[in-house]
């Protein structure tokens, strides 16, 4: 059916691709199935339970509220980018020792919003993180687990003695 | 002890290597090892699985709550390009059988419930016709050009509704009513003693509907290869096994020809547990095509198509002498379960635990089962549990406010003392051990409760009027035993399967059916493996979920994968470690005694010189050269352990709630949960477990509703949009304490902890809000509380009403 099928360009995980998509192909299902990127989940397919958030030229967007074609240009990065080789990322490993992943099926989601998140450069309370995680859903965990992670790993893209506990503690 | 009776136990020692040895690695955090997978996108869940030249199917289900199939016509559709298949009810019946039930009713019919339906539908969103083509899409597109005439019939959409004679009846040619079966369980002489007693309570409470509500929803992909008349089912369930026997029973080929393969899963709470009609439907399609087939459920269709829960009425009524001690309690109790018979029917485990914590000798229980025009209900986290907790636990405090008693005193009054345990309950089940008081004073001081009581409800400077509820709760963990399954008709054991194999780089591979659903069992199971074999953490390599490579086990629910499991790792272990013990004796040429089994090797107990690697001991083994002569080549041993009954977790909650009594806005400001299952093996894992069950339970008590129109019978809150699943922002603070009282009757004392957190929410809200609002005489008797249900309470306690 190429018929109406569209050539979509894009750099995903720093790789140059070109690929066909239908043009009613939502994103979320061109990244798995085109493109075989199935670490982006599909949970709702209605923009509300966040399974599929991926880094759209750096924000962080829910791909099955766009269409595969909108990709088109665009600089992509899914949850396979995270690990570095053999080493899970510092924002994973804040997962893997905060428990914040039970089944897992979110867990791409809220790494690819915590990563967003951190491009800010800010520090964040837990209160402002419950806010700011709250587009992506998980049923297993109480969020508990994730807010931890998400904080520690906040605290850790800061420069040295920027953050304010750190700053308190330097200056004892 | 109410009755002469020995507590069945099991053996607790041996199960470290030398005695007097602390576990090594039971009881704690060790970090799971599913995490790797899963953190880095590699999952396997269902939908990644992809196969050249696969095909996708769409289901078409009828849009009401009850109609009748006039007639189906498909040839517009099969003339679009790519479409492959249609199969309607017709085909479905010639070439399989209804689904078959896991867990029946008690003296319910067999319902023909085939995977597509046949003259009529009985709820929205019953699979009516089903589509395989090229892509999920144009299978989609090929549904809408399928014209089905439907004529609509006369639908009941509430139970208590259901039951009344002018109803119309969803399965006349099996039921002469819309009451699928109704069972009771008694101990002494209830009524005699209602007559009677000085005080009596009545009260009628309501407990929502709701859907367990996985992020992955239902999947399956069927492949057949008919030269080797093998069906792999890829399935995103929590009892590949049983969807084994299912399926084979469904399609009428023996088990031999299907292997089923689950894991990774996404969450099932209950949902997934056995086959549903897509299951049965994507295995003929593949076997009629000869091409694989996948169905992925999307969200629309999960809401009406994929199990619902809880939905239940219950009629308490408690007997009580002056001073507020129990006398008698019944609770004769309606569940919903919707247009058919699941796989696990509606909840049954509310009839077990209606009594509570508490001592009641004279108690009675009727549960009757009532079809609606509903999707389906089936099992959901805690099984009747959350239910009757909710019903019984708000009639305590509205006791203690009859009374003018502390309601922390009434429950301290009546609870059982850990010396009356074991306590056997009407349904026949025994409350095996604990102390349940330690757990209310636990939740009462962390909250401060006594300063609390002290003090009159005066408005805060914001106008809120705090209040402090209690929920205490005894709760069944795992199954009594396959003899007490085999009464209720059940066709599944209690036990659980492994089976250990030794490899030649020198690690054990362990086989389970039960797949990862979530519940780290993988972790766990590596725990208990590695600390009894004496060997590190990182050599059990654990396999989930594939019937091919696993011996037949019951599966991951009720909370009781590792009451049984525990045994049956206990077992293998054993077995396992005494022949690496004798080969690696003998390669070191002392006696097994004297050898020890330690990291990745075997030495020498006392002589640290003498050692030889696992690699080289397992290797010896496995090509039956260096082994002693008696011995057998091979180093594989498998396990079959069944509990010798169910173990119970028991627990208390304190919730603290600041309440606006002007508009009933609320803010649930602090949950304390105090829980014991039990000997822990993994804390990290047993906090996530509680709070996780926790937020569905606050979910549930706070805002989850699958409403129905009352007109129309069309559900109202079918989407993700319209359905309040709490977000990370809407949980509130939740501080967890807990008690460890090893029970008697599992492997290492351990309980089942997978549940409990769903349980207690909903009373300890109510009861708070009802503290808070105890000047204007506010009552709860409905699951979910809102800030309107808030304030149409106040409403009618102003006008002297119950709401």
């Amino acid at each position: 059916m190429t018929l109406n099928e569209n050539e979509i360009t894009l750099t995903i995980n720093g790789e140059s691709m070109r690929a066909w998509a239908p043009s009613r192909m939502h994103a979320a299902d061109f990244l798995r199935q085109r493109l075989g990127y199935t670490g982006t989940h599909v949970g709702c397919e209605q923009g509300v339970c966040g399974m599929c958030t991926v880094m759209v030229d750096g924000q962080a967007v829910k791909s099955c509220l766009m269409l595969a074609a909108q990709l088109d240009g665009a600089e992509v990065r899914t949850v396979e980018s995270l690990a570095e080789g053999e080493n899970l990322s510092a924002l994973q490993q804040s997962f893997k020792r905060h428990h914040g992943l039970q089944c897992g099926f979110c867990t791409p989601g809220f790494l690819m919003l915590a990563s967003s998140l951190a491009a800010r450069g800010e520090t964040m309370s837990r209160e402002q993180i419950r806010d700011e995680i709250s587009g992506v859903l998980c049923r297993c965990t109480g969020y508990e687990g994730i807010v931890r992670a998400v904080e520690e790993y906040l605290q850790l893209q800061q420069p040295k003695g920027s953050h304010p506990q750190q700053a308190e503690e330097a200056s004892r | 002890m109410n009755e002469l009776m020995e507590a069945p136990t099991v053996p607790q020692e041996e199960t470290r290597q030398e005695e007097g040895l602390k576990h090594r690695l039971i009881g704690t955090s060790v970090p799971r090892t599913e995490d790797e997978r899963l953190l880095r996108g590699d999952g396997r869940f269902t939908d990644d699985v992809q196969f050249a030249h696969q095909l996708e199917m769409a289901v078409g289900r009828c849009p009401f709550p009850h109609a009748r199939i006039l007639s189906i016509d498909v040839s517009r559709a099969l003339e679009l390009e790519g479409v492959k298949h249609i199969l309607t009810g017709e085909q479905v019946r010639e070439q399989s059988e209804p689904l078959s039930v896991l867990r029946p009713v008690p003296g319910a019919p067999q319902l023909p419930y085939y995977a597509l339906a046949q003259e009529k539908a009985t709820y929205e969103g019953q699979p009516v016709v089903s589509v395989v083509a090229t892509s999920r899409a144009l299978a989609e597109d090929a549904i809408e050009l399928i014209e089905i005439e439907y004529e609509p019939l006369p639908h009941v959409s509430d139970a208590i509704e259901a039951l009344k004679k002018d109803a119309p009846i969803l399965h006349p040619q099996s039921l002469e009513s819309n009451l699928l079966a109704s069972n009771s369980d008694r101990a002494g002489e209830p009524e005699a003693q209602i007559e009677e007693a000085p005080v009596v309570l009545r009260g009628q409470m309501r407990i929502g509907r709701v859907t367990p509500l996985p992020m992955e929803p239902r999947g399956v992909v069927a492949v057949w290869r008919p030269g080797a008349r093998e069906l792999s089912v890829y399935s995103s369930t929590q009892v590949p096994h049983l969807v084994r026997k299912q399926l084979a029973e469904a399609l009428r080929i023996g088990e031999e020809c299907i292997r089923v393969s689950a894991s990774d899963v996404g969450g099932g709470f209950g949902q997934k547990l056995g086959i549903y009609p897509e299951d049965v439907l994507a295995s003929l399609h593949a076997t009629a095509l000869r091409r694989p087939v996948k169905w992925i459920e999307d969200r629309m269709e999960h809401f009406r198509a994929a199990t619902h829960g809880r939905e239940s009425i219950h009629d308490y009524c408690l007997a009580a002498d002056a001073e507020g001690r129990f006398l008698a309690m019944t609770n004769t109790y309606t569940t919903d379960i919707g247009g058919w018979n699941s796989s696990f029917g509606s909840s049954q485990l509310s009839s077990v635990v209606f009594t509570g914590p508490y001592r009641v000798a004279d108690a009675a229980v009727e549960r009757r089962v009532a079809m609606t025009n509903k999707t389906p209900v089936g099992a959901y986290r805690g099984y009747g549990q959350p239910e009757v907790n909710f019903a019984l636990e708000v009639l305590v405090d509205r006791l203690a406010r009859q009374l003018d008693k502390d309601p922390l005193e009434l429950r301290e009054m009546n609870m059982l003392r850990p010396e009356d345990l074991p306590w056997t309950v009407p349904s026949g089940a025994v409350y095996d051990s604990g102390d349940y008081i330690k757990t209310l004073h636990m939740a009462a001081e962390s909250v401060d409760y006594a300063a609390h009581r002290a003090k009159h409800r005066e408005p805060r400077a914001d106008g809120r009027i705090v209040g402090i509820g209690l929920a205490s709760f005894v709760e069944r963990t795992g199954y009594a035993s396959a003899r007490f399954l085999a009464k209720r008709g059940s066709k599944f054991g209690a036990h659980e399967s492994l089976t250990l194999r030794a490899n030649r780089s020198g690690g054990i591979d362990l086989y389970t059916g039960v797949s990862s659903i979530g519940q780290s069992s993988e972790t766990a199971f590596a725990q208990i493996c590695a600390e009894v074999l004496g060997v590190d953490f990182d050599m059990v390599r654990v396999h989930t979920g594939d019937t091919a490579s696993s011996p037949l086990n019951t599966g991951s629910f009720a909370s009781r994968t590792l009451i049984a499991a525990a045994g049956a790792l206990r077992e293998a272990a054993l077995a396992f470690r005494d022949k690496t013990l004798r080969i690696g004796a003998w390669a070191l040429g002392i006696a097994p005694e004297e050898a020890l089994i330690e990291g990745r090797e075997v030495r020498h107990r006392d002589d640290a010189g003498k050692r030889v690697p696992l690699s080289d001991v397992f290797s010896r083994a496995i090509i039956g050269q260096g082994i002693p002569h008696d011995e057998t080549p091979g180093l594989e041993t498998t396990a079959h352990f069944e509990p010798p009954s169910a173990a119970f977790s028991f627990g208390t909650a304190a919730a603290v709630v600041a309440v606006d009594p002007e508009t009933g806005e609320f803010e649930v400001e602090r949950f304390v949960m105090v829980h014991d299952c039990g000997v822990v093996v993994n804390p990290m894992i047993v906090e996530g477990q509680v709070r996780g069950a926790l937020v569905q339970g606050l979910g549930a008590a706070l805002g989850e509703e699958l409403r129905y129109d009352a007109v129309t019978g069309q559900l109202l809150s079918g989407s993700m949009l319209d359905y309040a699943v709490p977000r990370a922002a809407d949980v509130p603070p939740i501080e967890l304490l807990h008690t460890e009282v090893p029970s008697p009757v599992t492997t290492f004392g351990v309980r089942g902890v997978g549940e409990v957190g769903t349980i207690p929410p909903g009373a300890a809200i109510a009861n708070a809000l009802c503290d808070a609002l105890s000047d204007y005489g506010v009552e709860f008797s409905a699951l979910p509380i809102t800030p309107e249900s808030v304030w149409r309470a106040l409403n009618a306690a102003k006008k002297g009403e119950v709401a």
